[in-house]
């Protein structure tokens, strides 16, 4: 914004804005500033009327001046006149353009919209990508992982806690590291309760990353205090500076006071972490094989990541003899693999790839542009030829030819970048709020002065792209047009045009494959049945904390008659409970035992989760075999229902009904299979089902317990019944906050969010870049069609058909399109292989889409090719030989 | 300055002479006043407001002041604008010609005072 600003007050005539600029940019600021507090359809609405209001008085300044104050003279020197002539050119240039308007008008809207899409997608992809992380060198920053290849485990997991404080203690090559993570707890003031995002890492993180709070001090982990984000303060608190020394209680009740406020820039890991509670981590808490933290690290200077990896791997395979564990265990950490990976490629994650694909989309739609106007500037100086060759008979050179040809382009591409600021500015908030959640950084976007350089270098480079090949071609015009008088209709030239629009169609057509591959993986994503549905299904989740629920049954039976309130409510169907709400919450990961199979050596790597209530019926799983939970089963322990997965897998082709079941998240409590239902696909479409064990709610330890289940109501008022639950959930329990409401419909949407945003973007640039191809070939056509109207003409008047002449000027188009769409093929061959960690259920080579693409792209061809085939075929043919 | 002189003053101009009539302003505060006096029928926004203020100014109707010692504002030092003699007078001029045109409108409703 504040370059938008400083833009258009330069705009001013100089000697208004030598006095007053400075003061208008502030009052600017200041007028935006105060509507951003008013919300945001307001702050765009003022954005807007401030921008026009500085663009029209720039103008009016000029027109009518205010201001006669005196200015001050200067010398020009040979750059001065050079820079004089320049602007008598743009002058000229621009009085030349303003001639015709339907061209400019064009050629303007076209640029614009690319260069404002490319400036867009740049500053996004910059911000998030590009950028430095706000750490001390980040280079140097990695995040460590580990493998097992042969094992059950993940291909790649968190470490176990062992293998953190040996890398610590005796690891060289790291000079330090640190535990982070992430998790959504209650935070309590006087007058507010919400879940918010946490992180608990290592106090050693803050030194690692070398980074400093705003205000108080880093948090002692050994006493009860908290750092809170810059958005907290600034959101929760007005930013008032006494919140250092406060106290509330958060996580888990526990009043922890606020020591210190981090930098706004500070977002580890994300941007939407509100407390930080740092720990010191306990070497008695080690139990060898639970793994799953995850550990940054910094390098040690002059070592780099593939260096460190030997020593690592020996410290993680020393330690069975260190820490103890099972057999297994050690058997398996003998395989142990560490993964070093930059910590900017975690935290960036899956973003990386859209979001080039997106600057590479938007890069071929200007590449298209750019060939449109071009070829439109190729046309025109075409049509000067004669007063070019006038110009050079009476001694202008070449450079002169040049710079007034090459003016106009820089002209067209000046005013388009101003334009395309203005579209990139209403379009990065809009962009940014479609972006699924999770990009780091993502809050951060905005018009800095790094997308404003890149949106005037392309807006320069489009300029002299635009420009030069037909600058070149009028600076060696034809003398001999001086000597016929004749208007040429020589094909000389078309070579280029038509390789233009050559290159225009198999641009196209890479976008268009591009993006029906995306479409057609977007229609398989959601064809895929998860084993739930998602129609006229709501969650939410509420943590009552309630005394008195102090015991597994008291506790269970509370919910057991919550549930039965909710039934009892208009509207409603079924009512269930499940601790992780599919698509919203992982389950646990738990190793199972069977009566059968009671070797914890040889248990089998499954889920587990909890349930009551309908939960299976409100979702939608059907039970398979036996039946689902109770409300006795509820508030007794004793029963269980398995997953189809998971029952094949321990009891292959055999009944689970009756089975005895045991897993490490309620060790030694065995636990009678009373029913099998369908698998479900807990995190998103592309996954696997899990193998899953459901649990009763009530739970038999505080390992087990559930502080904050997920119920799940099946009702045709899914949208609209949250604010009946709230007043309900506001009566049972007054100090529990409910959160996490959602439909399974928004869940679903939400999980596929990434593909569905990288997919509309890039049927929209396919879309713009189909329709610029055609403009390009239907301007080349009608322009062929003029230059040969009197050809045309002839053979109309010798008594060819109309039909014919039709014919003749469609196969002219169907050829440049025909070796477009060819050349396209082999591009399209590699946009498939780039994109194909997007792709669901759709080979990167899908025949269908591919022909698809293709059909669509000669279709389009011909139809543009019909309007000037149309005109010609219309010819008068006295009309036409009377010209000149 | 004669009454003549000001037959030109756009509301615009006349609001920011009454912003001004009650001691000098910054910038952004004159927008303020002017949005606030006039019932929010005039906002200023900063194109538009400069180039009443330069206009003014060469009227040698508003100058620029000194401002308040004690104010402090991080960044560029503001500027302030106050009223000259003739600006005052303008603003008397032209008030009695609004009021004498307002108390027209009312008689001719039927409205005006007995």
């Amino acid at each position: 914004m504040n370059g938008l600003v400083r833009l258009l007050v330069r705009l001013h005539p100089a000697r208004f804005r030598e006095r007053f600029g400075a003061e208008m940019a502030e009052h600017a600021r200041a007028d935006v500033e105060r509507a951003r507090a008013a919300g945001p359809g307001k702050a765009v609405a003022r954005r807007i009327a401030v921008l026009v209001d500085l663009s029209t008085s720039a103008i009016a300044e000029h027109a009518r001046p205010t201001w006669s104050g005196t200015r001050g003279t200067r010398t020009r020197d040979g750059a001065g006149t050079m820079v004089m002539e320049w602007i008598r050119e743009t002058r000229l240039a621009t009085r030349a353009l303003a001639r015709s308007p339907g061209f400019t008008a064009a050629s303007v809207a076209t640029l614009a919209l690319a260069l404002g899409a490319n400036t867009a997608i740049f500053a996004v992809l910059d911000t998030v990508l590009l950028e430095p992380m706000p750490y001390e060198e980040p280079a140097e920053l990695v995040y460590l992982a580990g493998s097992i290849p042969g094992s059950d485990l993940p291909d790649e997991f968190g470490l176990g806690l062992e293998f953190y404080l040996d890398f610590r203690e005796e690891a060289s090559g790291l000079e330090e590291v640190a535990t982070f993570n992430l998790f959504t707890s209650t935070f309590r003031t006087d007058d507010r309760v919400e879940r918010i995002p946490m992180s608990s890492p290592d106090v050693s993180l803050f030194g690692l990353l070398g980074v400093e709070p705003l205000l108080g001090r880093i948090a002692d982990p050994e006493r009860n205090e908290a750092l809170i984000s810059h958005a907290m303060w600034t959101n929760w608190f007005g930013q008032d500076p006494g919140i250092i020394g406060r106290a509330y209680p958060m996580m888990d009740g526990t009043t922890r006071e606020i020591v210190g406020v981090m930098k706004e820039d500070f977002l580890f890991p994300n941007d939407r972490v509100m407390v930080w509670v740092p720990n010191a981590p306990d070497p008695s808490t080690v139990n060898p094989g639970n793994f799953g933290l995850n550990v940054v690290g910094r390098l040690a200077e002059g070592v780099d990541r593939e260096a460190v990896l030997p020593e690592l791997q020996a410290i993680a395979r020393r330690a069975p003899e260190k820490w103890g564990g099972s057999a297994r265990y050690a058997e398996a950490v003998a395989g142990f693999i560490p993964i070093v990976r930059p910590l900017e490629e975690e935290l960036v994650g899956e973003a990386r790839a859209p979001l080039w694909l997106l600057m590479a989309a938007v890069g071929v739609v200007l590449l298209i542009a750019c060939a449109n106007i071009g070829n439109l500037f190729a046309v025109r100086a075409e049509g000067r030829g004669r007063d070019l060759a006038v110009r050079r008979a009476i001694g202008a050179d070449r450079y002169h030819l040049i710079r007034s040809q090459l003016s106009e382009s820089i002209v067209i591409s000046g005013v388009s970048g101003l334009a395309a600021l203005a579209l990139a500015w209403f379009a990065i908030p809009a962009v940014v709020s479609a972006i699924p959640d999770g990009l780091p950084r993502i809050t951060q976007v905005s018009l800095d002065t790094r997308a404003l350089g890149f949106a005037t270098a392309m807006s320069l480079v489009a300029g002299l792209a635009c420009g030069i090949v037909p600058a070149f071609h009028a600076s060696r015009p034809n003398l001999s047009r001086l000597r016929d008088g004749s208007r040429g209709s020589t094909r000389r030239g078309s070579f280029g045009r038509d390789a233009l629009v050559v290159a225009q169609t198999a641009l196209a057509l890479v976008l268009l494959t591009g993006s029906g591959l995306l479409v057609r993986s977007f229609q398989a994503l959601y064809s895929v049945d998860p084993g739930y549905e998602v129609e006229n299904v709501f969650t939410f989740q509420f943590a009552p904390e309630e005394a008195h629920l102090v015991d597994g049954p008291t506790w269970a039976a509370f919910h057991v008659e919550t549930m039965n309130r909710i039934r009892a409510m208009p509207g409603v169907e079924s009512v269930g409970i499940v601790e992780n709400v599919p698509l919203d919450e992982g389950v646990r990961g738990v190793r199972v035992r069977t009566a059968e199979n009671p070797d914890p050596e040889t248990s089998v790597l499954g889920s587990a989760t909890l349930a009551a209530g309908d939960y299976f019926e409100a979702m939608g799983i059907s039970v398979v075999a036996g039946r689902g939970f109770t409300d006795d089963d509820a508030i007794t322990p004793g029963n269980a229902v398995v997953s189809r997965t998971l029952a094949q897998t321990l009891w292959p082709g055999e009944d689970p009904i009756g089975r005895q079941i045991e897993s490490t998240v309620m060790p030694d409590s065995w636990h009678t299979v009373v029913g099998m239902v369908e698998d479900v696909l807990q995190y998103d479409m592309r996954g696997e089902p899990e193998p899953l064990i459901y649990y009763p709610i009530v739970f038999e330890n505080t390992e087990a317990q559930v502080t904050s289940p997920g119920y799940v109501i099946k009702t045709e008022r899914a949208e609209t019944i949250a604010p009946d639950i709230r007043a309900l959930v506001r009566e049972i329990a007054p100090s529990a906050p409910m959160y996490r409401t959602f439909t399974m419909k928004g869940l679903l949407d939400r999980a596929n969010a990434p593909l569905t945003f990288t997919m509309i973007a890039l049927v929209i640039a396919a879309g713009m870049s189909l329709l610029l191809g055609a403009i390009g070939l239907f301007g080349v056509l009608s322009y062929v069609v003029s230059q040969r109207s009197r050809e045309i003409g002839v053979r109309i008047a010798l008594g060819a058909e109309t039909s014919r002449v039709q014919r003749m000027v469609v196969a002219q188009g169907a050829r440049v399109v025909a070796i477009g769409v060819g050349l396209g093929m082999l591009g399209a061959l590699g946009v498939g292989r780039a994109i194909e960690g997007l792709l669901f259920g759709v080979r990167p080579l899908d025949p269908g889409t591919f022909v698809a693409a293709t059909a669509v792209m000669l279709a389009v061809g011909l139809a543009a090719s019909w309007f000037p085939a149309r005109r010609a075929s219309t010819i008068d043919p006295i009309v036409s030989m009377r010209v000149d | 300055m004669t009454t003549s002189d000001t037959q030109g003053m756009s509301p615009l101009d006349y609001h920011v002479l009454l912003a001004l009539a009650s001691g000098a302003l910054y910038g952004y505060a004159i927008t303020e006043a002017v949005e606030r006096e006039s019932g929010g029928a005039v906002i200023p926004r900063a194109g538009t407001l400069y180039r009443v203020l330069a206009r003014l100014v060469s009227w040698g109707l508003v100058e620029e002041r000194a401002g308040p010692a004690e104010e402090s504002h991080p960044g560029r030092p503001r500027r302030w604008y106050g009223l000259t003699a003739e600006g005052r007078q303008a603003l008397a001029d032209e008030s009695r010609r609004l009021g004498e045109v307002a108390e027209l409108a009312m008689r001719r409703l039927g409205m005006g005072r007995p």
